[in-house]
């Protein structure tokens, strides 16, 4: 049996194949020891032999089927990977006999499967001519061996027929003495066969119709022809001569290798240079020159005409790049800490930690000012993250401060880079991301839709990304101040490839650094070729353009932004907001909105998309599997954590009767205070966790029979309910909605809100203990880790807002 | 004589691999094998079109000889089961002897025609017959990848 793809050879892999060759071989033995004696005297002398030759048929069948290669398709290798990277839809349709037949990417293999072609999970291993993975022989069918196969059906059929009627003539003819010996064995062997005979005769008949249709199981399973023409039949006949008289393709992998060495030396001849040659070998001057003039440097024009080739189509003309400029011009008058033109990215937990640290340090107000510096100074060493980041904090300043265009001009300008940074990166996360199984191939499609799109579709994808990229940093702002700008929320849903340039070192160079393949494979989750089962689309140009990017992707972006980061933004801002001069709370309230807001968003996204969350959690692949293990766990015991407060505060809240877990903290607290139970600080160590204080502190507004929070209460409701359906919808825009109804409303409450700076304090402890190692793939899964409970406690908060 | 001396040095340039042209299955007659005809662009100029295309149409004939359905691959099949296919640890299947054919002339097509121009075709066996991958290898010579230098070698040996 050939070796499963995965190095690890199940045991359990083994028992079918080990029982029918036992049953086999174990059954016909005794025939042969017990009956056969007696029917070659009874019946005649030919019968034994022949049986045996029968039973010599099926073995030799049986074994090339088991340990026969089925056609296993090599791994593309890297050079080859790399061609499709820039136009790399999921499937490419191609003419077979006039039907068009798509190829599908396999992500683990790295190349267009071609028509046949499938992919055996068990074996992890393409396969031409895919027919099915047997598991009583422990090995795919396919191409070689499929007429082993059949044959082998065929003869054991035969086989089995033979043994039943001789052994049933035998025991009809032996019924006196039934529970002789012999005839005791034959009984055995003939229930046995005739067991087996039905299931096995269903098979050869079904194998049977596969051929005279010109099928393969995978297909008929599938119904992939079952409408339409089979351009693969040759008709009946010739159907069953392919499959008897077809010489036997050869095997692709282990092939000895004899490979004799060719001497490729310099100077190459040219198309037209070959009889300029003695030319330019007598004259040095001016025929030279002319050659040159021709062709200025073979290396050169090669390697440029290489290079136009291999880079992506041209970049959208100026209008983005004087859009970039402005936006950069912006930034820089923002903030004036802009030194990179890369406007955003997921400020990933160790760029924030100083923040955090200053944020955990007092739980009283940070002055903006250090905040502002902690920021700077992490932004100068780290990145733009935060440089963006601290960049919003002034920028709160001014309520009606233009970030729509600020943004916009941004957008394009980003857009440029961003471009070339998507591209880039495209060809990376697509290389990562496939080398890695992922399973989700919307990079190839976001990809593709970013990189061989025509130079509109570039334009909108570009400013999508640009605005997605400078709405990520500056969402939360946006839902705060300038209520969801609707293209900067529809367009949440981009790429997240914009989140690349922090992991990039990279630049319009051209030159792709090759950060770790698993830094991308989060970002890429939703972006890699292989098709997530919901995505049944046509390529990715319009699946990210044209289209709302899909749900999937979009809510996996959506989970995607860090928690903490959108959590600080708000809270930021807050410290300067405009008005009020409560700082903590507000802007622990106004993150509270911007998460919730988020959140809901989340939530209602989560049904369309993330119903499959394993569909999200599939494109976990790419993450290792410790990471995911740690993320599910710590997910879950969040969960956990959570509902025990939740329930824990409705027992305070409603009395001891409802309570089910002893939390004393809870107690002391007066049930029907203003202010929320988590508001004091006790709790964060107890509960560690924000999202808790949080959850607690919605649930206090949700719970509070003050007008205040009846109002705080009636906008929850609202919040969600506005959104929900616009959401439901697909529509981004509701997020914009539902940022106005939130924002406004929230501010009344705001001022009761005071444990959450304490609450923050639970940042450090939550994130550094994950983000213990520097690596931003690992901080980047922790900010992720915390996304996911935002999310999964944005239900939950949203859920109890609709109580209300 | 130092001049000599330098331009045979730079006589001795080495080749680099730049990129990689992949010419595509042809499944426009199904899952028989046969490469695509179309010229790729990259090769533009680094090699006449009839000579890849004469190149790419021989593999295609010899593939089509290897995957014929007549009689030697009815006789070699119920050679095959008559034996209890032990026949396949003995001989060599007929596919194989073509594959053995089409790798002699792959060699030796590189050796005529694609190594002079900096090129060489791998056996598309070795891609599981997927693709016929064409490398392009540049000139990566000491005295950089400029034909002037080559061109001076050779003015100057005159």
């Amino acid at each position: 049996m050939p070796a499963s793809g995965a190095d690890s050879l199940k045991p359990s892999a083994f028992i079918p194949v080990c029982t029918a060759a036992c049953l086999l071989v174990g059954s016909t033995s005794l025939f042969f020891v017990f009956t056969c004696p007696w029917l070659a005297v009874t019946i005649c002398p030919a019968v034994p032999p022949c049986c045996a030759i029968l039973f010599l048929f099926v073995l030799a069948n049986f074994t090339m089927a088991t340990f026969m290669d089925a056609g296993v398709l090599p791994m593309a290798s890297e050079d080859e990977d790399k061609d499709d990277e820039f136009r790399a839809p999921l499937y490419k349709n191609v003419d077979v006999k006039g039907v068009q037949v798509r190829m599908k990417w396999c992500a683990s293999c790295h190349f267009y499967r071609p028509p046949r072609c499938s992919h055996c999970s068990v074996c992890d291993h393409c396969v031409e001519d895919f027919d099915h993975h047997c598991p009583w022989v422990n090995n795919c069918i396919g191409r070689r061996n499929y007429r082993y196969f059949f044959l082998f059906l065929l003869s054991l059929t035969f086989h089995m027929i033979g043994v039943f009627s001789f052994g049933l003539i035998y025991v009809l003819h032996h019924m006196d003495d039934l529970w002789k010996l012999h005839c005791t064995v034959t009984l055995v062997v003939i229930s046995i066969s005739g067991l087996f005979l039905i299931p096995v005769l269903g098979l050869t008949g079904f194998h049977f119709y596969l051929v005279s249709r010109g099928r393969t199981t995978n297909e008929q399973v599938t119904g992939k022809f079952q409408g339409g023409v089979n351009p693969f039949t040759r008709g009946c006949c010739n159907n069953l001569e392919y499959l008897v008289c077809s010489p036997i393709s050869p095997k692709y992998t282990a092939r000895p290798c004899k490979k004799t060495v060719i001497h490729i030396q310099p100077p190459f001849l040219r198309p037209e240079t070959d009889r300029q040659t003695p030319v330019k070998a007598r004259d040095n001057g001016i025929q030279s020159r002319d050659l040159q003039n021709k062709r200025p440097s073979t290396g050169a024009v090669e390697l440029s005409d290489i290079k136009q080739q291999k880079t992506p189509p041209p970049l959208p003309p100026k209008p983005d790049h004087s859009l970039l400029k402005s936006q950069v011009a912006a930034m820089d008058e923002m903030g004036h800490h802009t030194k990179s033109i890369i406007p955003v990215s997921i400020p990933t937990v160790p760029q924030l930690r100083p923040v955090l640290e200053a944020i955990s340090r007092g739980s009283s107000p940070i002055p903006p000012e250090q905040l502002l510096k902690t920021s700077e100074q992490q932004g100068n060493t780290r990145g733009p993250d935060l440089r963006s980041e601290s960049r919003e904090s002034p920028v709160s300043h001014q309520a009606g401060l233009p970030v729509q265009p600020l943004l916009q001009a941004g957008a394009a300008s980003s857009s440029l880079q961003l471009n070339s940074l998507t591209l880039n990166s495209r060809s990376l996360t697509l290389k990562h991301s496939g080398r890695h199984g992922s399973k989700s191939h919307l990079s190839a499609v976001h990809a593709d839709g970013l990189g061989s799109n025509p130079p509109p579709g570039i334009i909108s994808s570009s400013s999508l990304l640009a605005n997605h990229s400078s709405s990520s940093s500056s969402l939360p702002y946006d839902n705060l101040i300038n209520p969801a700008d609707p293209q900067f929320i529809s367009q949440r849903g981009a790429p997240s490839v914009s989140y690349h340039p922090h992991f990039m070192s990279l630049g319009t160079d051209g030159a792709v650094q090759r950060p770790p393949a698993h830094t991308y494979s989060p970002v890429f989750m939703g972006v890699s070729r292989h098709s997530p089962q919901p995505r049944d689309l046509s390529p990715s140009l319009q699946g990210l353009t044209s289209r709302d990017p899909s749900p999937s992707f979009q809510g996996f972006i959506q989970r995607d932004s860090s928690p903490a980061f959108q959590g600080l933004m708000p809270r930021d801002l807050a410290t300067q907001s405009v008005s009020s001069r409560d700082v903590p709370p507000p802007g622990v309230v106004m993150r509270d909105l911007t998460s919730q807001s988020l959140r809901d968003s989340l939530r209602d996204l989560v049904p369309q998309e993330l119903t499959p969350p394993k569909s999200a959690a599939a494109r976990y692949d790419n993450f290792s599997k410790t990471i995911m293990a740690s993320l599910h766990e710590r997910r879950e015991l969040e969960e956990r954590e959570r509902m025990l407060r939740l329930q824990a505060r409705s027992q305070a809240l409603y009395g001891p009767d409802m309570g089910i877990y002893d939390i004393p903290s809870r107690r002391s607290l007066p049930p029907d205070n203003i202010r929320p139970a988590g508001s004091r600080g006790p709790t964060p160590p107890a509960y560690g966790s924000r999202e808790f204080l949080m959850s607690t502190g919605i649930l206090g507004y949700g719970m509070r029979t003050s007008p205040l929070s009846s109002s705080s209460t009636s906008s929850l409701t609202r919040g969600p309910k506005t959104s929900s359906s616009p959401l439901q919808s697909g529509s981004s825009s509701s997020l914009q909605s539902k940022g106005r109804s939130s924002s406004p409303a929230y501010c009344p409450p705001e001022r009761q809100t005071q444990g959450l700076p304490s609450s923050t304090s639970t940042l450090p402890r939550l994130f550094p203990s994950n983000a213990s190692t520097t690596s931003p793939y690992t901080s980047y899964a922790t900010t992720k880790r915390s996304s996911l409970l935002y999310s999964s406690e944005g239900k939950d908060s949203v859920t109890l807002g609709a109580l209300k | 004589m130092a001049t000599e001396f330098h331009n045979l040095q730079e006589l001795r340039h080495s080749a680099s691999l730049v990129t990689k042209v992949f010419i595509q299955r042809d499944y426009s007659e199904g899952t028989v094998c046969r490469f695509q005809t179309k010229f790729p662009s990259e090769l533009d100029n680094r090699i006449e079109r009839t000579l890849l295309e004469e190149t790419v149409k021989t593999l295609n004939s010899y593939y089509a000889e290897a995957e014929k359905i007549g009689g030697q691959s009815y006789l070699e099949g119920c050679l095959a089961c008559a034996t209890a296919y032990i026949i396949f640890l003995c001989m060599e299947t007929r596919y194989e002897k073509v594959l053995r054919k089409i790798s002699g002339y792959i060699q030796e097509q590189n050796e005529k025609i694609y190594a002079p121009r900096g090129l060489l075709i791998t056996d598309p066996i070795e891609r599981g017959m997927r693709v016929l991958e064409i490398s392009l290898f540049e000139d990566r010579g000491s005295g950089g990848s400029s034909p002037s230098s080559s061109m001076s070698s050779g003015s100057s040996a005159r």
